[in-house]
Parts: structure tokens; C-alpha cells; sequence
């Protein structure tokens, strides 16, 4: 399938030398700090990877460097040049090309003008599409994408791989100096992927410096020269690819010391509470697992994985193809969220402010959300007895507000999850589906949750416990399930998990079986 | 945020002082818009004193304020009152005016058995309580076709009822004979509806020269509605699902509210109020004509906007909205008054609904900033 011409011409204009220094930048946000003085060379001619965990800093050191985000401190230089960028159109200016996982695209034109998009070549004030048409044909045969992209295809028609293709023809077209590649494997095949990286050496090659993000390890080390790895914000060690291996670079991005000391006691009882058999969605390839009764069950995968999915799916906001839900043992059919509040489901969502709270509402309205037919008589609320039950599970959550008719958008991050809390337990369920629930609060707030969890399981409820960090997994669960792509990769008995086991059944590599561009024929057929 | 550690958590609100008091019952949006009646009120006594008019004069007499600012209102009162429920839940109903159009011709021709629905001649005529119904009824419909047009069509509810607002405009005149009016003037009972007067022999001082005429049947029903509709917003589980919906639809959905349901609901509510405020126009206009309702949506939305419901949805209510209304009313009544043409009028209505929307937009801006602020400090 290789189509690259024998004698390679230069497929970039002249390379000038870049070599990108980062020095001691820092980025805080609201509750967290991203970044810790990282100081990092990027040279010319080589392939370096950035690897860490979720939130250890990767995302927002790409970011700066493609002038989305402005360092607190810290410099960034290119050949001495110091770099002041406050949008990614200066970063362009510089040389600098990030190219993001899912790029933008505009819908309803086609490929040669998505490439050109901004800077299309003009005759009279008209766009000379003869010319345009000639070179994007031109370098696309030369890339050895032309069978891959064709160029009749309007925007919203392209798929994820066409999209990633489309968004390096437009980094390749001005002569970069370094560019930044986010994940871009994560949607193509086995085949595009080979193609990829022929391309990506042969800039190498030509003098380009390449930072190269992913979390695939065999394909790192594959293909990179030297490895950069994050943890928690900080640069934990930067190597030569021949000197890793896979166990060591997967230690290197966990080993973290473990301050919090909380460690859940193992319970659970053999009471399924919830089962999921052989569950097929437009997410998922198979899925089955059960929650006991008094159970905490983790959740762990990286970004993408398709837990939160799951967690929608079983609660019946996103659509399954086949495969049953039980409840206690019995079958059920949920086919809105309120089925599955009345079988008895809870869900607090990952992004409480978007999906989980009404935040110009009161802390009252809030809480009562989900109970409401239960405190109606002839669809009247019973005030008294909605406060009574609301400020029981206020004062029990330790929610901190001046009153129940405080507007929830005006507290913390930490009680608004609380609210959420509030509102499902106040629906007694049987199975608590939380997901993310300490993102995006302080120590303090979070040490807390993990007592309420604690707590919750030890009273009997079934909960799956959804979240990106992996010591907090850990610590709680009783059982941890991994996904990855859509599927159970593994399952783990959490007193005797470690990070390491976690990391690798997460990223356990399935190029052999190909990501969502294979699907299963079962998925297929029960679609219609 | 955070109070202190305290393991007591909830403290009262404490208020002290019965002006604290007062604004936490009105609500200081409601404070404001009070404040606008009492300076509009006081502007027009001054404006009609500097030119020499006789408008003030005539506006704080019993005649003027009975009979054509307390009915004068009321139609465009009810829609308001229904549109209020609607752009709470953060979405529009453009075709209120229109399906008020329906309400007055089907009103009239099930009494005097005229026109399509005459023409089928199975309802008795004459019958007040089956022609006030009759309206109502094809309010609801008309609202329930809205409201199956945006759940289960998935049509932008501005684009949607403003479709409705023609279709159901030319529908209202298919109904009619020819298109021509319906004439109720034989129906005393029907036509006391609008013209009643409650509490006629009541002792009341007179004011302003002319004597106490009572209180029309009219405002009666619309302070009805207005209450009836007020418990509904703040007392029930479909009121509370309204505000959840306007403030955050995915949150309400995810808490197990049926979106389609109460969204079908809320647009035949508000087509059924709709309804009634056409059966009135025919009581008043004594026909039932398919041009009563025309242009009324634009006052009752800007009513509702200027009596503080967010653009955005999940904040309003009804008591903010019944003042807009008056504060429109007396604008309205004030520029008669005082001999503004009516083309005045519409460019005042058209700037006070953009001014309203404006006010609206920076509230939330200012809150949005509140809230920010609040969660970075937390």
C-alpha cells in the first residue's frame, strides 16, 4: 500500500533550524496547577513524545506552545528568539504547528479549501480554484494520501482520519519548523497509521522538530527518538527512547508518592444489585460486568475510553443496540433517565455546572429534582416535607450555604457536587452511578467524597465509580473494571491492583484488532 | 462561600427591618419595575400639565382607569401570563396572537352556529359555558400542535411558532364564513363577559369627576388566571420542572425530567390561556373576527421580558410579568391620553421590547460574573 514516490523530494519549504527551549514554565488554573517549572529542549531533526497520565500536564504544555494559553511563568524561546505568543495565529507566524486531535473543519467545503482554509490562492479577487485544485492534488499523491482523502468530499462528510489528514495537509503547506502531534493515531487504521509515520520520519528527516503526544507505548517507542514524561505537572524524566521500556515508562508516569492516606475497608456483599450483559452501543463492543450489592466498582480507562457513555447508556440518555440491563435480577427496560430512576439508577454526571446542575436555581430546587412525584400530592409540592428531606441530606453531606435558597451556581465546586449527591441519594437508589465526581475540587471537598462513598457502600448501595485518577480508583474500590476503546479489558481485585496493572490493561495495545473504524458485525446488524 | 466548619451548616437568612422584608417578598426586579410605574404615572401628570393637556386630568379618573386600562389590558395580560411559563422554559410562542384569533371565530360561530364549525351544526347554540370552552379547547389544540412540532419535529420553537403564527392566522379565517366576521351582539350573556361590572353599587368616593362603575368581569378573570397560574409555577412539580428546563434542560433531563412532556404541556397551556383571551376579544369586540389577535404576541412578549424573565430561561414570574403588563398598559393609555399617534405607539412598543430584552441580557451577564467570582474564591 505504499505509495510514497522512490527518489523523496523536500516536502517542506527550506528547513531553518528550530529548536524550541522551554524554560521553568508554569500554568495554574482555578484549584489546580497544571504545570510545575518544566524546562524542555525540542530539537530539530528529531521525534520527541510527551507521555502522562490523564491530567498530568500534556494537554496544557501543547497549549502554550501553540499560544492558546499564556505560561503564569517561565519563557519559551525558538533559536534564541524569545517567543511572546498570545493566540496560535502568532504560533503559526513562528513555525509553530499544533495539530489537535479532532481539528476544526468547516462543514460545507470541500477538502482543498479545508486545507487552504484562511489563505486560499486569489486571482482578480476570485478564488483560483484551478490552482488550488492542481496543488492540493499535487501533494497529496506526494504525501501518499491520495487514495485516503478524496477530493470531491465536503466537510461534515470526512471521517476522523480524513479530518487528522486534512489537518496535517494544512501544517505541511507552510514550511513548520516544529510541529506538535495530539493523539493522531487514536482514529486511524493500522494501514493510515504506517503511512503516518513514514511521513512523520521523513520530516524528521528533513529538519523538522516533532513533538509526537500519545498514549500508545508501543508506538512511541516505535517511532520517537527520545521520550519527555509528565506526571502531575511536572517533568519527571526526559530520555532516549532505546534506553526505555514499556514497564519502566509506565512506572515512571505513576510512581507518585500517595499523601492521602484514606483506604477503604474491602466490603460488598454476593447480591448483584446491578449486571450488564453483552452490551452493544455505537460506543461499546461487549460489555459485561455486575455491581454487589455494598460494593464500590472503579472504573478505570483513559480519556475516551467510553465509560462515561457506559455510564449514559445504562441510564438511558444514550441509545443501546443490544444487550440487557438487570436490576436485582431482574431484566429491565430503560429507555429514558426516568426509567432508570424509578428501577432505581442514580447518575451524577462528569460535568456537574453542564449536565448535572441548574445553577440559577436554589439549592431546594436543586436537590428535590429527582423526587419531585414523591413530595407531590396531586401534583402539589409538600413544601414542609421537601425541606425536611432536602436539609437531612444537606446537613448529612455537610453542604455549605447560608441557606437552601442560596443559588447553586454561587457555591464551590465542592458543594455543588455535594448537591448533586444530595439529590441522588434522596432518591434511595440501589446503584449510584458516579462519574468524575472529585474532578475540579480542592483536597479538602475531595477527602470528604471519598468518606461519603466510603459510607454510602458500607449502607448497601451498589456503586460505580467512574474516574481518570488512578490513585483515588485505588484506594476506594473493591473491584476495579478497565476499558479501553469501547471494551472490558480486564478486571482487578482492587486490594490487590496496582497502578501499573491499571495502566496496562488500559493502553494494552489493540492495533491488531483496529479501533472503531472495525466494528463488530453484531453492532451493525442491530442497529437497524 | 463557606460559612465556618461548623457541623450546623444551614444558618436562616437573616433580614432585618421591614424594607428588607418587603424586598425579599416583591423582589428587588419587581422593586424596580414598581419603581417604573410610580415615575411613569408621575411623568405623565407632569407632561400633561407642561403642554396644558387635559390627559392627567382624565387619566386618574375612575372612567379612565376602569374602563380602558384595567380591560385594556387584560387580553394582552392573558397571553403574557402563558407566554411567561413558555420563555421560562427557555423557549418562545410566537403564535400566541394568532391562536387567540382561533379562540374568538370558533368562540363565536359554536354560539351562533356560523361559519366551518357552524356549518356542522351538532353543538346546541347559545350556550355561553360550550362557546367559552369551545375557544379554549382550540387554544389547546392549536398549542398542542406547537408543542409536537418542536419535541417531536425538533423544530427551533421561534421557528416553529412563527410558522404556527401564520398558519394557524389563516386558519382562523378559513373557519370564518368567507373570512368575515362573526357578529355576537345578540348574546347579552356572552357579551357581559367584557362589559360586566362587578360591585356596581359599591360606595366608592368619586375620583377625578367621574363616578365609581365597578369593577369589570374582565380584570376579574385575569387576576383569576394569574393566580391560578402563579400557584401552578411555584407550587407544583410541573412548575418546578419549568424552571429546571428553562435553567438547564440536559440537568433536568438527567434528573429524570420528560422534556417532551412538560415542553407539550407548557405550549397547550399557554394556547389553551391563548384560547380564552380570543373567547374575551369576541365578548368585547362583539365578533368573533380572525383579525382580533393580530400583533398581540409583540406586547405580550415584551411584557414578559420587562417583567424580568431571563432570555435564557429558568428565571421569571408571573407577578413581574402582571406588573410589565400594567406598566405597558399605562404607556399605552398615557400616549392616547395625551394624543401620541398610534405609530408613535408601535415605535415605542418596538424600542421598550429590545430595551426590556437589553436589561434582561445585562442582568445575566452581571450574575454570570457573581457566579464566577463566587466559584473562584470557593
Amino acid at each position: 500500500m505504499m505509495t510514497i514516490a522512490s527518489a523523496p523530494v523536500p516536502i517542506t519549504a527550506p528547513a531553518r533550524p528550530g529548536n524550541l527551549e522551554i524554560r521553568s514554565v508554569s500554568k495554574a488554573f482555578p484549584n489546580v496547577q497544571a504545570l510545575t517549572d518544566v524546562s524542555l529542549d525540542v530539537r530539530p531533526g528529531e521525534i520527541l513524545a510527551f507521555m502522562g497520565e490523564n491530567g498530568a500536564g500534556k494537554s496544557t504544555l501543547l497549549k502554550i506552545i501553540n499560544g492558546d494559553y499564556r505560561p503564569d511563568t517561565g519563557t519559551l524561546t525558538i533559536d534564541g528568539r524569545a517567543l511572546a505568543f498570545s493566540s496560535p495565529r502568532d504560533a503559526h507566524k513562528a513555525g509553530i504547528r499544533v495539530i489537535y486531535q479532532e481539528p476544526e473543519i468547516i462543514p460545507g467545503v470541500d477538502v482543498a479549501e479545508n486545507i487552504w482554509a484562511g489563505e486560499l490562492p486569489k486571482r482578480f479577487g476570485l478564488i483560483d480554484r484551478g490552482q488550488l485544485n492542481t496543488q492540493v492534488r499535487r501533494s497529496l499523491a506526494e504525501y501518499g494520501f491520495d487514495d485516503l482523502l478524496p477530493m470531491n468530499l465536503l466537510g461534515d462528510q470526512l471521517s476522523s482520519a480524513q479530518r487528522q489528514i486534512v489537518e496535517i495537509m494544512r501544517a505541511l503547506k507552510t514550511g513548520n519548523r516544529v510541529l506538535a502531534l495530539d493523539e493522531p493515531t487514536s482514529s486511524l487504521t493500522d494501514d493510515e497509521v504506517e503511512r503516518l509515520f513514514t511521513l512523520v520520519r521523513r520530516l524528521r528527516d528533513e529538519g523538522v522538530a516533532i513533538i509526537y503526544v500519545s498514549h500508545r507505548i508501543k508506538e512511541i517507542l516505535r517511532l520517537c527518538d527520545r521520550v519527555a514524561i509528565l506526571r502531575d505537572g511536572r517533568l519527571i524524566a526526559v530520555k532516549p527512547a532505546a534506553e526505555l521500556t514499556e514497564s519502566e515508562i509506565v512506572r515512571l508516569m505513576v510512581g507518585r508518592d500517595l499523601t492521602d492516606v484514606f483506604q477503604r475497608r474491602p466490603a460488598g456483599s454476593d447480591r448483584e444489585v446491578l449486571r450488564v450483559d453483552a452490551l452493544y452501543s455505537n460506543w461499546h463492543r461487549g460489555i459485561s460486568f455486575h455491581v454487589n450489592a455494598g460494593e464500590v466498582v472503579g472504573f478505570a480507562g483513559l480519556v475516551g475510553a467510553g465509560r462515561t457513555e457506559l455510564a449514559k447508556v445504562i441510564f438511558g440518555d444514550l441509545p443501546k443496540n443490544s444487550g440487557q440491563v438487570l436490576i436485582d435480577g431482574h431484566a429491565v427496560t430503560i429507555r429514558r433517565p426516568d426509567d432508570a430512576i424509578a428501577k432505581g439508577i442514580g447518575f451524577a454526571p462528569e460535568d456537574r455546572k453542564r449536565e448535572g446542575l441548574v445553577l440559577i436555581r436554589s439549592v431546594l430546587e436543586n436537590a428535590s429534582l429527582a423526587i419531585l412525584r414523591r413530595l407531590s400530592r396531586f401534583h402539589f409540592i409538600r413544601s414542609g416535607l421537601e425541606r425536611t428531606v432536602v436539609s437531612g441530606f444537606v446537613e448529612r453531606l455537610r453542604v455549605r450555604t447560608p441557606s437552601l435558597e442560596q443559588e447553586v451556581g454561587k457555591l464551590s465546586g465542592g458543594n455543588q457536587q455535594k448537591v448533586v449527591l444530595a439529590r441522588w441519594l434522596a432518591v434511595k437508589p440501589k446503584v449510584l452511578i458516579l462519574d468524575e465526581p472529585t474532578r475540579g475540587i480542592d483536597v479538602g471537598a475531595k477527602a470528604e467524597i471519598y468518606r461519603l462513598i466510603d459510607e454510602l457502600a458500607n449502607e448497601g448501595l451498589g456503586i460505580m465509580f467512574i474516574s481518570s485518577e488512578l490513585p483515588e480508583v485505588l484506594r476506594l474500590s473493591d473491584r476495579i473494571y478497565v476499558m479501553q476503546n469501547g471494551r472490558i479489558t480486564g478486571e482487578l481485585a482492587g486490594a490487590s491492583a496496582t497502578e501499573e496493572a491499571v495502566l496496562g490493561l488500559a493502553m494494552a495495545d489493540h492495533l491488531s484488532a483496529g479501533p472503531a473504524t472495525t466494528a463488530t458485525p453484531t453492532q451493525e446488524g442491530s442497529t437497524a | 462561600m463557606s460559612v465556618n466548619g461548623t457541623p450546623q451548616s444551614i444558618t436562616p437568612v437573616q433580614r432585618d427591618g421591614a424594607m428588607r422584608r418587603l424586598i425579599g417578598f416583591v423582589g428587588a426586579d419587581n422593586l424596580s419595575l414598581m419603581f417604573a410605574l410610580v415615575v411613569l404615572i408621575f411623568l405623565i401628570t407632569i407632561v400633561s400639565g407642561w403642554f396644558g393637556l387635559d390627559g392627567g386630568d382624565k387619566f386618574f379618573s375612575w372612567q379612565n382607569i376602569m374602563n380602558s386600562l384595567a380591560q385594556a389590558v387584560v387580553v394582552v395580560g392573558l397571553l403574557a401570563i402563558g407566554e411567561t411559563v413558555v420563555i421560562v422554559a427557555g423557549a418562545l410562542d410566537i403564535s400566541v396572537g394568532s391562536i387567540a384569533s382561533i379562540g374568538s371565530v370558533v368562540a363565536a360561530s359554536v354560539l351562533v352556529g356560523a361559519g366551518t364549525i357552524g356549518s356542522i351544526g351538532f353543538l346546541p347554540t347559545g350556550n355561553v359555558l360550550i362557546a367559552v370552552t369551545a375557544g379554549i379547547l382550540a387554544g389547546v389544540i392549536a398549542g398542542w400542535i406547537n408543542g409536537m412540532i418542536v419535541t417531536v419535529l425538533r423544530v427551533n420553537p421561534i421557528i416553529a411558532t412563527l410558522g404556527t403564527l401564520a398558519a394557524f392566522s389563516g386558519f382562523a379565517f378559513l373557519l370564518a364564513t368567507d373570512g368575515k366576521p362573526i357578529g355576537v351582539l345578540t348574546q347579552p350573556d356572552f357579551t357581559w363577559l367584557a362589559q360586566g361590572r362587578f360591585l356596581t353599587d359599591f360606595p366608592i368616593a368619586p375620583l377625578g369627576g367621574a363616578k365609581w362603575t365597578g369593577i369589570p368581569v374582565l380584570t376579574v378573570i385575569l387576576v383569576i388566571v394569574a393566580i391560578l397560574v402563579h400557584i401552578l409555577m411555584s407550587y407544583t412539580d410541573f412548575g418546578r420542572a419549568i424552571y429546571a428546563i428553562g435553567g438547564n434542560a440536559t440537568a433536568a433531563r438527567l434528573a429524570g425530567i420528560n422534556l417532551s412532556r412538560v415542553r407539550v404541556l407548557m405550549y397547550m397551556l399557554s394556547g389553551g390561556i391563548a384560547g380564552l383571551a380570543g373567547v374575551l376579544l369576541t365578548s368585547r369586540t362583539t365578533s368573533g373576527n380572525p383579525v382580533n389577535g393580530t400583533g398581540l404576541e409583540l406586547q405580550a412578549i415584551t411584557a414578559v421580558f420587562l417583567g424580568g424573565a431571563a432570555t435564557a430561561g429558568g428565571r421569571g414570574t408571573i407577578f413581574g410579568t402582571c406588573l410589565a403588563v400594567i406598566l405597558v398598559g399605562i404607556l399605552n393609555n398615557g400616549m392616547n391620553l395625551l394624543g401620541f399617534n398610534t405609530f408613535i405607539q408601535r415605535v415605542a412598543l418596538g424600542l421598550l421590547l429590545i430595551a426590556a430584552v437589553a436589561i434582561s441580557q445585562w442582568r445575566q451577564a452581571r450574575a454570570e460574573r457573581a457566579r464566577t467570582r463566587t466559584a473562584a474564591e470557593g
